[in-house]
């Protein structure tokens, strides 16, 4: 099916079944005369519109794209709309990042017995779509590959040498396996000196292997709802533990049954940062970590960096390199920088530096080469959903197994939405994505967006509710359009 | 056969340039911080230096033969006007193989090939679709010039200049290459090329060879491998140990050269749709899960064992000890927690001398009749999983 | 599946813009559809007949019509199917006249979109599966919001078929405005000597309770299973013990209040009864002008009170009660005619409003029946009347007629003289409507019988003057439009037909009920023509003025029709649910709860499947609203009939680059 050639253009609405297709009714039995292109699409509740069916028309090529429920406090279902007005309008603020023109979204509220309003929401929604045209097509934006590298200046000073309370770290272990904990999580030398891999820890031999420095890149926070039902621990850095306070939260872990330790963080490394700096491939022979210098000796070269040449991009800005919970903290704290005016990384400052179409441009060309592995997903404390994630099915089918830019962008659409509101920013999608697409972009558009509307940070009180699964009646924060 | 050519980087370059006129030329190139396999035109070939040509890829060439998705059959029907039961259906089987030069890949890439060629083409069925891509490309070799921290060729039976698989392998020496012609494919494609006869470099390529397969670290000897992993098979205790870091996201199979398995899904409509074949991983729960919702393999654990004794251990029991691991090591490289094939190995086969699979210490968990030469788990042929996954139309 | 399509021309109000053989042609091209039609009015009874028929020859299994909207006639099409065996879900609408051909000009553009929503219904149809409903015990009690005319119909009909009723009334006595009428139109019936003894019988019947000087606070559930809370606003008087005896009103020294029930026109007590035949008859203490409650100071209530029925610390108190049905009847207020500076805008005390007038001329008001003016007493001679004050008038945004007025100001226009032989009325009206039975007998009698100088024309501006004898006198300039010439009459009072509209706190109870409301505070029923009863909102229904303006015949009619709903919705031993709700897929649940938090009706519980968490419908409970469904990242938990991939194929249907 097709529009009209050069009349119509490809306008998708959703409309709540009591009010606003009431609207649309009453306007019709009115004879209120509307531009054709809109096609309806109803739903039972504006709060039935997953905000991936709007990135779904729109990623398939949709001009424009309306929601329109009851008005606030006026829900046939008391509060779907509630719900609707924060996940359409935190989605109207995202479109933007993946080069799609925020204009061609819109929701709005019309009653059952607003037939003229429901008229002039058409016209001049189609009218607006009218005047930004068809939209463009992901075949016709030239791909893009460049990406500047951008090493941010460290809000506080990143180190790698000894720490000092490590052994104060391992005794609190060990007295805890010794009362009964079943293991705990932490980190160990991997296959070379610069590559840490996670360890359950269950016996103080194993506990003496721990390690605690820049290498320990991993959040295993990953890990923990797969040991639901045992009392385990697990070693935290600062941005781990918002991981962990976030599955707390959300109740998918039980503080009963996780015991947390925690040391000052003074930053990890971006190993891909490490390695561009030492002869292609050569085998690691020694790492020495002193102050904020690594010296690395690799195929016969001896080799030194700073911490400020290699320090992940979220550890520049970080604020919180201590567990902001813990039963057990070793040493004493690093000093938390106050919040960075600025806290985008890299990949959302490019991003934010381009045009939509240049934005676009970007996706298309870094998902060109996405394997879908989805170790994103794989890396991802905050994928609960582990064996069943929506990208994997046919009922409901969000994606289908073809390797178009489309599809398998779609897929970092589902994980960044399923995010929103619950990302802690831990980077390990982009850490682990091993063609490096800088996928955590997408989230961070979400997250500050959040921010600026919740003035919320997941992953920092286990009391707090993710501002998606609740509302207010009255938003001071959103800015609502009226088309009509 | 065997011949050696001398071509100098410019001659090379002009050469694949003249290649990529009459057929698709695969060239490693760099995206983002990565390097991946791209299809150039014979402009961007010439206007590329040859060492931009030479980097080893970050994911494996494979899909050069084994694309990660392909459309195996497509159709379209049209319903009669006056009878909608009639319908006219056309039939598109886009099974296209594209005359194609896979250039620069490393030799544990080109042995991949043969490890895929096994299943694939020399098992009870041949696939017409890898056959065809597999029988359109030849593939022009780069013997490593240097050796990878995680390059383990040599454990699997091979060495960083190994021609195996390949029609061309050649060799950077003091000014230039040395290409070794060792198929007809091979001579074909070097055919009206303008290079310098290279038998004079004999020495320094097998200088050449010698110095990077020093580099490498001595090796384990693997070839008790398949029935000490095979003897492993019910300690369920070894590979929950083993496997507690791994996050089951599948990027190693996905990166690998060797991975082989599949799903089949339908896409559209009765009335206009297409069959597509993609990688599958069995490093997924949804690999194994089956239509009544039992999965055989339920954890990482399971899954991990699969993955490491298909490659050590049912493979080569099936193809004449061949190991489907090329040793390439991109799985320990991109490995988000640092998971080690070379460690799993060495250490499944530790202590496992004479052992046979009974003799194993069982787990009580694991009761169920899973023995070692289980058939089910060992893929006869590539996978066609009839799983949840495949569409009900 | 076999889908089956069948395109109305709906006479020529589809076919005239859409052309339905197209549309049908088009859709036998879609997948699974084998038979496809255009036909004339697929509602009418050959029409079903023609579908059962067809369902019948090709063996179909599911259905599409594409026709008017399906909050029509989805339900009449879904028992066509049934009746041809099919599962009454096997059945889509697609809109295509009030969403197409009643709104869109071009032919071309029209039968194209028609064809694509036939096609969305096509695509939704293909993933239905058959659904069936659930039973549920059922409350049979019903909820009357207002005391009003209709309210205390709705509540004595319902009673009287043995329905409990809880009536919650804002005020502290029943009886709404009618109460506060003289007379009624159009046979000059005394409106107490009508309405106080229906207002005895509520307050007598055993199936009614009464909560006077209340407001609902809050409604959960759904039809069948209402909870109810009320706040009982603090009386300060007991009135368990209060026998209504007015010792305390004539003993409490506060003489200043503003008496509500006469429209403030007159004072009353800071202790009060509003008028002698009040419903509950109960004092009631007004803590705004109390003194012992605002000072400390007084007590003189509590000392005379002859029963100690006296509660100064009263504090409100919330109730629950559980119902199945509401009967929403809470009437009107009059506009804010002070918005019209052109007749004064409550400034000139001469200017009155009808219901003040009404106070004045009744027996039991405040000047005793007898008709003086509010600024110096004097009996007026010449009364101007002045008609739609605040109706059908766009410039202020009032478009709508408030429909009893022209009556009302016929009936007040005589009334002043038969209370004043020798005065002068006139009316300033813009058309008479008086549409009713023996309605425009009455007003010709005014004019015929009482020679009431009747002015075809609006007032442009009421001018205060002083006449030579000291006394004001108001200049009311107006056009005499059948006699093409301005006017001027030298009033001593104005009295305004106000202009009515939803009554105050309206669109707050609506948000409570879940039920639509529009600009003006009326409350939306279901079908302006056929469900004028029913609203949105299954088990809510609508009485009297809130629906929309209407006069007491009219108000007590919709009363009794609501109550014959309720009768009916409680006439079966259980209900059914529309099974169209959720239902979680546990192989594929992951126990998050996210869910649990934002279902509204509380429908999803926490179960225990085999040691892990899942979620569970409670399937009588839930609504089928689908926030679950948008919420649940895993996609585990679907609403029948509008899963994600029904939803999704409509969108590839549409969207396919």
């Amino acid at each position: 099916m097709s529009v009209l050639a050069g009349k119509e253009l490809r306008i998708v609405g959703f409309l709540c079944n009591w009010c606003s297709y009431g609207g649309a009714d009453t306007a019709g039995t009115a004879r209120a005369v509307q531009p054709t292109d809109l096609r309806i699409i109803r739903v039972p509740c504006s709060g039935r519109v997953n905000p991936l069916f709007v990135l779904k028309a729109l990623m398939n090529g949709a001009d424009g794209v309306l929601v329109s429920g009851c008005h606030p406090r006026d829900c046939h279902y008391s509060s779907g709309n509630f719900y609707a007005r924060r996940r359409l309008e935190l989605l109207k603020q995202f479109l933007p990042v993946i080069g799609i023109d925020p204009e061609r979204f819109e929701y709005t509220w019309v009653s059952a017995s607003e037939g003229q309003r429901w008229k002039d929401v058409v016209t001049n929604f189609t009218a607006r779509i009218h005047a930004l045209g068809p939209a463009p097509r992901w075949e016709d934006v030239p791909a893009r590959y460049d990406m500047p590298v951008e090493l941010l200046e460290s809000l506080r000073p990143l180190g790698c040498g000894e720490h000092p309370a490590l052994p104060e770290l391992k005794q609190a272990i060990k007295d805890a396996l010794a009362q009964g904990l079943e293991g705990v999580l932490g980190w160990k030398k991997g296959f070379d000196a610069i590559h840490a891999e996670p360890v359950f820890m269950t016996t103080p031999e194993e506990v003496d292997s721990l390690i605690w420095g820049p290498f320990n890149v991993q959040n295993l926070a990953v890990f923990l709802p797969q040991y639901k039902g045992r009392k385990i621990g697990v070693v935290v850095k600062g941005c781990d533990s918002k991981g962990v306070v976030e599955l707390l939260s959300e109740g998918l872990i039980s503080r009963d049954e996780v015991q947390i330790f925690g040391m000052g963080c003074n930053g990890t490394v971006n190993l891909s940062r490490i390695l561009a700096k030492l002869p292609e491939g050569a085998a690691i022979e020694s790492c020495a970590c002193r102050g904020n210098k690594i010296t690395v000796t690799a195929g016969g070269q001896t080799i030194e960096m700073t911490m400020a040449e290699v320090a992940q991009d979220k550890c520049r800005l970080c604020t919180k390199p201590n567990a902001v919970i813990s039963d057990a903290f070793a040493g004493t704290p690093t000093t938390e920088p106050e919040a960075p005016q600025d806290g985008r990384l890299p990949g959302l400052r490019f991003l934010d530096s381009l045009s939509l179409e240049e934005r676009m441009g970007f996706w298309k060309g870094q998902m060109e080469r996405c394997i879908a592995c989805h170790a994103c997903r794989g890396a991802c404390p905050m994928c609960v959903c582990r064996d069943h994630c929506v990208s994997d099915s046919r009922d409901p089918e969000w994606v289908t197994q073809e390797d178009t830019v489309q599809q398998k962008l779609f897929f970092q659409l589902i994980h960044a939405q399923h995010l929103a509101g619950r990302c802690t920013g831990c980077t390990e999608c982009e850490r682990a994505c091993p063609m490096d697409i800088p996928v955590f972009a997408l989230k961070q558009q979400f997250g500050r967006t959040i921010q600026k509307i919740f003035s919320y940070g997941a992953g920092l009180d286990v009391n707090a509710t993710p501002p998606l699964l609740t509302y207010q009646v009255e938003e001071t924060t959103i800015k609502e359009r009226d088309l009509a | 056969m065997s011949s050696l050519l001398f071509a100098t980087p410019a001659e090379l370059t002009a050469w694949l340039a003249g290649l990529a006129s009459g057929q698709r030329v695969l060239v490693p190139c760099q995206e983002g911080p990565s390097v991946v396999y791209r299809p150039r035109t014979a402009e961007q070939l010439s206007a590329a230096g040859v060492n931009a040509l030479l980097r080893r890829s970050t994911s494996s060439p494979k899909q050069a033969v084994l694309p990660q998705c392909e459309t195996l059959v497509a159709f379209k029907s049209v319903k009669d006007e006056q009878d909608p039961s009639k319908v006219t259906t056309t039939v598109e089987n886009p099974c296209k193989a594209e005359p194609t030069v896979l250039f620069g890949c490393r030799p544990c890439d080109a042995r991949g090939f043969v490890v895929l060629d096994r299943p694939y083409l020399h098992g009870p069925f041949k696939d017409p679709y890898y056959g065809a891509r597999r029988e359109a490309t030849t593939i022009v070799t780069q013997a490593c010039p240097s050796v990878f921290a995680t390059c383990f060729c040599h454990w699997v039976g091979s060495h960083p200049a190994d021609g195996e698989g390949s029609d061309i392998l050649f060799t950077a020496v003091e000014g230039g290459f040395v290409l070794d012609i060792l198929t007809e494919k091979g001579k074909a494609l070097v055919e009206g090329a303008a290079f310098a006869d290279g038998s004079d470099k004999a020495e320094a390529v097998a200088a050449a060879h010698k110095a990077t397969a020093e580099a490498l670290a001595p090796a384990p000897n693997l070839s008790e491998a398949a029935a000490k992993i095979a003897a492993r098979f019910t300690d369920t205790a070894f590979w929950t140990r083993e496997t507690v870091k791994c996050l089951s996201c599948g990027a190693c199979t996905y990166l690998c050269p060797t991975c082989q398995c599949f799903t089949i899904t339908d896409e559209g409509s009765q009335l206009n749709g297409r069959r597509l074949r993609s990688w599958d991983s069995c490093m997924t729960p949804l690999f194994t899960l089956e239509t009544s919702g039992h999965n055989p393999r339920p954890d990482k654990s399971q899954r991990m064992r699969n993955r490491v004794s298909h490659k050590f251990s049912f493979y080569p029991e099936r193809y004449d000890g061949f190991f489907s691991c090329v040793g390439c090591g991109r799985c320990v490289i991109s490995c988000p927690v640092s998971l080690d094939i070379r460690h799993m190995v060495t250490a499944a086969m530790e202590g496992m001398e004479g052992k046979k699979p009974a003799e194993a210490p069982a787990a009580p968990a694991e009761k169920t009749a899973e023995t070692p030469k289980a058939p089910a788990d060992a893929p006869a042929a590539p996978k066609t999983p009839a799983k949840s996954k495949s569409k009900k139309r | 599946m076999k889908i089956g399509v069948f395109v109305c021309h709906c006479g020529s109000n589809i076919e005239a813009t859409v052309d339905t053989a197209a549309v049908a042609r088009i859709a036998l091209t879609y997948p699974d559809v084998v038979f496809a039609e255009d036909t004339m009015y697929t509602c009418s009874e050959p029409g079903q007949e023609n579908i059962v028929q067809a369902i019948k020859k090709h063996g179909l299994d599911g259905v599409v019509v594409a026709s008017c909207s399906p909050r029509m006639h989805e339900p009449t099409f879904r028992r066509t199917v049934e009746r041809a065996g099919l599962n009454r879900y096997m059945f889509e609408m697609a809109n295509i006249r009030e969403h197409v051909s009643w709104i869109g000009r071009d032919r071309e553009a029209n039968t194209n979109k028609a064809a694509e929503l036939v096609r969305l219904a096509v695509e939704k149809l293909r993933r239905d599966a058959p659904l069936y409903a659930k039973q549920f015990d059922v409350t049979k009690r019903v909820l009357v919001i207002g005391g009003g005319v209709a309210g205390i119909q709705a509540a004595l009909d319902a009673a009287d078929a043995g329905i409990g009723v809880v009536m919650v009334e804002r005020e502290s006595t029943i009886g709404g405005k009618m109460a506060k009428l003289d007379k009624t139109f159009p046979t000059i019936d005394c409106s107490s000597c009508v309405l106080a003894p229906k207002m005895v019988d509520v307050a007598q019947n055993p199936n009614i309770t009464l909560y006077a000087h209340s407001e609902v606070e809050s409604i959960s559930g759904f039809v069948g299973n209402f909870t109810v809370k009320i706040r009982r606003r603090a009386t300060y008087v007991d009135w368990d013990k209060c026998t209504g005896c007015g010792t305390c009103t004539e003993k409490c020294p506060t003489k200043n209040v503003p008496d509500a029930f006469n429209e403030n026109i007159s004072t009353c007590r800071a202790i009060n009864i509003p008028f002698p035949q009040a419903i509950p008859k109960k004092a009631t203490i007004n803590p705004d002008y109390c003194r012992k409650i605002k000072e400390g100071k007084c007590g003189v209530c509590a000392k005379v009170c002859p029963t100690g029925a006296i509660v100064y610390d009263m504090a409100d108190e919330i109730v629950e009660e559980k119902v199945g049905a509401v009967i929403a009847a809470t009437g009107y207020d009059l506009m804010d005619w002070t918005v019209l500076k052109e007749y004064g805008g409550g400034t000139y005390p001469d200017v009155i409003t009808s219901l003040q007038y009404e106070r004045m001329m009744s027996a039991s008001g405040p000047t005793a029946g007898h008709i003086h003016r509010p600024s110096d007493g004097m009996e007026p001679r010449n009364i101007v009347f002045i008609q739609c004050v605040g109706s059908r008038d766009c410039s202020i945004g009032r478009p709508y007629c408030s429909g009893f007025c022209c009556m009302y100001t016929a009936k007040q226009a005589i009334m002043t003289k038969d209370h004043l032989p020798d005065a002068e009325a006139y009316v300033f009206y813009m058309d008479i409507r008086a549409p009713g039975k023996m309605y425009d007998e009455f007003t010709r009698r005014a004019q015929e019988e009482y020679g009431v100088q009747y002015v075809r024309g609006r007032v442009s501006a009421i001018q205060p003057t002083v006449r030579p004898d000291g006394k004001v006198g108001y200049i009311v300039r107006g056009a005499d439009t059948l006699l093409g010439k301005q006017v001027e009459v030298d009033a001593d009072m104005v009295v305004l037909a106000v202009g009515v509209e939803g009554s105050h706190g309206a669109g707050h109870l609506a948000e409570i009920l879940r039920i639509s409301y529009d600009h003006f505070g009326f409350f939306m029923e279901s079908h302006v023509k056929l469900r004028p009863v029913e609203t949105n909102t299954a088990g809510v229904y609508l009485a009297g003025v809130c629906q929309g303006a209407k006069d007491i015949p009219a108000s007590v009619a919709q009363g009794s029709a609501a109550a014959a709903k309720v009768m009916a919705l409680f006439s079966k031993p259980k209900l059914e649910n529309d099974p169209q709700i959720s239902l979680v897929d546990i192989k594929r649940c992951v126990g998050c709860g996210k869910c649990i938090k934002v279902c509204p009706y509380q429908a999803i519980e926490e179960v225990d499947v085999r040691g892990a968490k899942k979620a569970h419908v409670i399937e009588t409970v839930c609504q089928g609203c689908g926030l679950c469904t948008a919420t649940c990242p895993q996609g585990a938990i679907q609403v029948a009939h509008f899963t994600d991939n029904q939803i999704l194929a409509e969108v590839n249907a549409l969207c396919q680059c």
